[in-house]
């Protein structure tokens, strides 16, 4: 296999659904990270192999984003482009698409990521009124049209939300916050410590962006009705959130028993992230100096209904795969979904019997808490589906840069029972 | 007879004449060999007996026929002549219009002008749906009327309204609004025009007038319609020309007088207005600016010439925010930085508020605006500044700013990177020296606004390469700007011509003339706006500020008035905190004369006439002018013309400062600034000796 640079991580500001962000159609949240890029390191416009775009929302406006995203760029005609949908994981698995390309010696230049506009998810009519339309249109003379009318009811109207359908396991029929209930209650995680786990998250980012450490990898995004506000910071961390405050939420999917609220989960959110991927080969080309090195990744898959495990599983992968230990990890990035989630994935991290209940040989260890989450996760900063997966890696990147820490690996747990992981190694150790 | 200007090729008793073969401008245009051929082509057809039809196109890309050559309306130099013109060519066009066989024009590309009045002789227009394809009559703006046909044919083709609305604003029609109001007949992709004509030869027009379109249509027949309709129209015109135009009130009353006529009675009486109108002074000097701007837009081997395809701004304030918007809508998606976010985000709103009018006016589609818009870059850094091929710094006039931002800059970017500074007052030499590779720099000065104002003066150093002044002339014209060259002065052309101006307004309203006075003069004169009124549009502390450095630079001539700075001190800035000379409101609309500032002027007022102002106000403008080519500023009298009448607005109809100067006699100006070093100033009235040599030689400025 050949090295695979990241050479550049950025993202946009991420603000939940429904801010500041909800208008910005979502090829304008990756479009401009690319040109940045490109203007930056003056790699020709068609010397871009390829543009891969994590995307779970598939906007009905914007059919195969990944290469909308390259025209708007401004990248040359010829760059091939295309959207990539691995539920929570995409924007990884855009990275893992790039990783094997360039390793294969297949590719030099591509950029990879993802975008999410979770605020423009549509809501759909039934497949009631789907039919109804098509009779309507089918019908030929006025007689008909009035026969098929009157066959039409009021509750066909009622709407499908898909964001909703879209977070709810089309296997096991849970969704995504049944699940982190079901890990709750098996690995007996108390309501208290996920409320702990979150009021944490957010300290840990409002203590990031107050000492400017998102400003290197967040562009500023234009927003606003008339595009004349910058955006660039993130709109979600909580600096007045306390335990007090979570402990008031309702349990918000399981509401007399449950554990798991809006206070514990990740909100919804708009946001987009990019990484600039290159060979040896590119690297040397256009004389860059690569801020990282992508060394594997994994994917594994588990039961639906306890999908927020996937993490461990795929990191127990990449280790495995790549001879490296979470001993030698300096930091480490497993995805808030949910703190139930995560606080469950440190148990079967550690917990010999749970290890092989999930057909592990070893555990892969404790993850210490000072290494987890560094500058705050998914709970505070938000989770844009489609580009979580190469968000996580733009902010582990800069976090082993900011603490001067050679390798990191960033996780996340993937609807549909999956998870996935990947190791980066800083390059600017010292630097 | 052996065709050099048009082909004619008969396919099956179809005749085909094709305009442009052997043209090599890019452009095709109407002259006299082409009308002989034509008619000898008309006479061909007229006398086959086997013919079944005519179809006209053009064998150019992209024009059909730009009218007549200029140059042909500005020889005429009399009436009997321009009325023997007309005739001859309405001759030939009446024969195709009698053709007795269907007849039709298939038009891709621009179509103005004598191009247009031709085809109105064929029964049928066929245009491409193309964007290029744009049709008209632009002869308004040359002070004259459509003299071949065209006022008594586009009314019956168009109706009335739609007629005079083409003809009085001489404004271009898109296929698609040509097939609304009945000027286009068929519309179609231009590859199938060609293929598909002799089947529409016989087709009847594609029914598409709305219900008020024809309404208004029938209501132009009725005498008392008509009536309204060409007072509506009058006043119209009345308002947007303030009367200083004769052309499009001449258009109405031909119009309104032979509305109904027989063919060969509204044709002579078109010949003889066309011919009056041809030889008025307004004419002849809109004629003038017309070859100004062309011989502007020229520029040797402009293929040769690398374009931008990236720009830059630096400093995104009113003007920073309004050059992001000229890069953003040329595809030049600029890079935008400031220190602040603040900034940044007045930088955006300026291009936006400019978007969004388009937006409203439906010129530009909600996601061509997210396109656009967000094709501008705003950052804090640098990062980026590498990819741009031109940097225009915008950041505030503080020249040990300016020179640090530079020594800064020089790092962040290309080798080859074009760095300019917008400044309107610092010496452009000075800047130079603060860069290591000073040949690539020069002075871009924009005026306000930036989307308005046509102007941009390119200004030199001892420096600069020739090439930065060609790369910087044709991005200029690329974005569709009128450059002009000028040399490093403290005002460059355009500022120092008008501080004397706007200083003399300051000196008049000391000695107690009123601003309603001063102003009504200058817009008498054919000013776009009163010379107090545009103190407040520049800013009364731009304008003072503006002030001190003239006087520094250019000694006792521009003493500047105290007013100004008295004004600023007490809070009155102009428009832009809405307190000047006048009052303005939200929006920036004009109310009453500020009592703030009455109170501050004397309270005797002086009666004096409006020539006596104008003279007081216009002259030190002359004289500045004539200091200007003495110190070989700029190169020629066309230069200070096309700058004045692009930067300020001076009075088109005038034909430019210097064309002014010479219709008033030179030694007339001499005698009257001499007058004023008496009785006024003899600083402010220092005669330039060259203008008084010029003079003294009875020499014109044109004449140099």
């Amino acid at each position: 296999m050949k090295p695979v640079y990241l050479v550049k991580g950025l993202r946009t500001p991420q603000a939940k659904s429904g801010t500041i962000l909800k208008d910005v159609p979502p090829p304008y949240l990756g479009h401009y990270l690319i040109r940045q890029m490109i203007d930056e390191f003056q790699i020709p416009n068609d010397q871009v192999d390829e543009v891969i775009i994590g995307n779970t929302g598939n906007p009905a406006k914007y059919p195969n984003i990944g290469r909308v995203i390259a025209l708007e760029a401004g990248l040359h005609k010829q760059t091939s482009g295309y959207a990539v949908h691995r539920n929570c994981a995409s924007g990884m698995e855009a990275l893992s698409q790039a990783f094997v390309k360039i390793a294969l010696g297949r590719s030099d230049v591509i950029f990879a990521g993802g975008v999410e506009n979770m605020s423009q998810m549509p809501l759909l009519f039934g497949k009631e009124m789907t039919d109804f339309f098509i009779d309507m249109m089918k019908a030929k003379t006025p007689a008909d049209k009035i026969k098929i009318a009157t066959q039409f009811r009021i509750p066909y109207l009622s709407p499908v939300i898909a964001i909703e359908q879209g977070l709810t396991d089309p296997f096991c029929g849970k969704n995504m916050g049944q699940t982190a209930e079901t890990i709750a209650k098996e690995f007996k995680i108390t309501r208290l410590q996920q409320d702990e786990f979150a009021n944490d998250s957010h300290r840990r980012a409002t203590m990031a962006m107050e000492a400017g450490k998102f400003t290197e990898e967040i562009l500023p995004l234009i927003a606003g009705d008339k595009l004349d506000v910058l955006v660039n910071e993130d709109v979600g961390p909580r600096a007045n959130s306390t335990i007090e405050k979570l402990g008031k939420l309702k349990p918000y999917f399981e509401r007399n028993t449950g554990t798991v609220t809006v206070g514990n989960a990740c909100p919804i959110t708009d946001g987009g992230s990019m990484w600039l991927m290159c060979s040896e080969e590119a690297v040397k080309k256009y004389n860059l100096k690569p801020q990282a090195r992508m060394i594997d990744f994994h994917f594994h898959g588990l039961e639906p209904q306890r999908m927020g495990l996937g993490p461990v599983l795929a990191m127990d992968g990449v280790f495995k795969r790549t001879g490296l230990t979470l001993d030698q990890m300096d930091l480490v990035e497993i995805n808030e979904a949910f703190a139930a989630q995560v606080l469950g994935c440190l148990k079967l991290a550690k917990e010999k019997d749970l290890a092989k209940r999930w057909g592990m040989d070893n555990p892969i260890g404790e993850i210490p808490l000072e290494k987890l989450n560094v500058n705050g996760g998914a709970i505070a900063l938000g989770h844009p589906v489609g580009s979580t997966g190469s968000r996580l890696v733009v902010t582990l990147a800069h976090a082993l840069k900011q603490q001067n820490k050679k390798y990191g690996v960033a996780s996340l747990c993937i609807g549909g029972g999956q998870g996935g992981a990947c190791i980066i190694e800083n390059l600017e150790v010292g630097a | 007879m052996e065709l050099k200007k048009i082909t004619l090729e008969n396919k099956e008793g179809i005749y085909y004449l094709g305009f442009g073969k052997y043209e090599e401008k890019s452009m095709t245009v109407l002259g006299e060999e082409t009308f002989q051929e034509m008619d000898y082509a008309f006479e061909t057809i007229a006398n086959d007996n086997g013919a079944k039809g005519l179809i006209l196109f053009s064998h150019k890309e992209n024009s059909f026929l730009a009218g007549m050559d200029v140059s042909v309306i500005q020889g005429l130099d009399s009436e009997e002549k321009a009325i023997e013109g007309c005739e001859s060519v309405h001759v030939i066009f009446n024969k195709l219009e009698d053709l007795k066989v269907p007849t039709m024009a298939c038009v891709h590309g621009i179509c103005l002008g004598g191009g247009l009045e031709m085809i109105l002789c064929c029964d049928k227009i066929m245009a491409s749906d193309d964007s290029k394809t744009a049709i008209g009559l632009p002869e308004v703006m040359l002070g004259i009327l459509p003299g071949f046909g065209g006022t008594y044919r586009l009314p019956k083709k168009v109706g009335l309204p739609n007629a005079l609305d083409m003809i009085l604003t001489g404004k271009q029609v898109r296929s698609k609004k040509g097939l609304k109001t009945g000027l286009v007949d068929f519309m179609l992709p231009k590859e199938r025009m060609l293929e598909l004509a002799p089947e529409y030869l016989n087709k009847k027009s594609e029914p598409k007038k709305s219900l008020t379109e024809s309404l208004t249509d029938k209501a132009a027949d009725n005498f008392l319609a008509r009536k309204v309709i060409f007072q509506k129209a009058r006043e119209k015109v009345l308002k947007t020309t303030k009367g200083f135009y004769p052309a499009p009130l001449k258009i109405l009353d031909h119009l309104e007088t032979n509305y109904g006529k027989k063919r060969s009675s509204f044709l002579s009486a078109e010949a003889r207005n066309f011919a009056e109108l041809s030889q008025t002074i307004q004419s002849k000097n809109l004629q003038h600016i017309f070859f100004l701007q062309d011989a502007a837009k020229k520029i040797e081997n402009k293929d040769e010439i690398p374009s931008v395809k990236k720009g830059a701004v630096l400093g995104a304030g009113v003007m920073g925010g309004g050059i992001a918007w000229l890069f953003a809508k040329n595809g030049q998606a600029p890079l935008m930085k400031d220190i602040s976010t603040n900034g940044l985000e007045l930088g955006l709103q300026q291009a936006s508020s400019v978007f969004r009018k388009q937006v409203k006016r439906r010129r530009m589609s909600e996601d061509e605006f997210q396109r656009v818009q967000r094709s501008i870059q705003p950052t804090l850094t640098y990062a980026g500044f590498k990819n741009a091929d031109l940097v225009v710094e915008a950041v505030v006039e503080n020249m040990g700013l300016k020179k640090k931002v530079f020594t800064e800059l020089e790092k962040e970017v290309s080798e080859d990177t074009l760095i300019t500074s917008n400044t309107s007052s610092l010496s452009v030499e000075e800047m130079a020296g603060a860069l290591e590779k000073p040949e690539r720099f020069a002075g871009l000065h924009f005026f306000n606004p930036v989307n308005k104002m046509p102007l941009v003066e390119i200004i030199r150093h001892s420096k600069v390469s020739e090439e930065t002044i060609n790369r910087l002339y044709k991005w200029c014209l690329d974005v569709k700007k009128t450059p002009v060259v000028v040399n490093d002065c403290p005002g460059f052309l355009v500022n120092r011509i008008l501080a004397p101006f706007l200083n003399e307004a300051a000196y008049l309203l000391q000695e107690g003339v009123s601003i309603e006075a001063i102003d009504k003069a200058t817009l008498n004169f054919g000013m776009p706006m009163g010379a107090c009124r545009l103190m407040d549009e520049v800013g009364l502390d731009v304008g003072a500020h503006v002030g001190e450095i003239m006087e520094e630079g250019i000694g006792a001539r521009m003493r500047a008035n105290p007013m100004s700075k008295e004004l600023v001190d007490k809070g009155l800035l102009g428009k832009k905190n809405k307190k000047g000379f006048y009052l303005y409101d939200d929006e920036g609309k004009q109310g009453e004369i500020n009592p703030e500032v009455q109170k501050l002027l004397p309270s005797e007022k002086v009666k004096m006439s409006e020539i006596e102002i104008q003279k007081r106000m216009f002259l030190p403008m002359v004289n500045e002018a004539a200091y200007i080519l003495d110190e070989k500023i700029v190169d020629s009298a066309d230069t200070v013309d096309l700058g004045l009448i692009f930067g300020i607005g001076f009075p088109p109809f005038r034909g430019g400062l210097l064309r002014y100067a010479d219709s008033e006699g030179l030694d007339n100006i001499v005698s009257a600034i001499n007058e004023f070093a008496d009785t006024v100033d003899k600083d402010r009235y220092a005669l330039s000796p060259f203008l008084k040599k010029l003079a003294e030689n009875k020499q014109k400025f044109y004449e140099l």
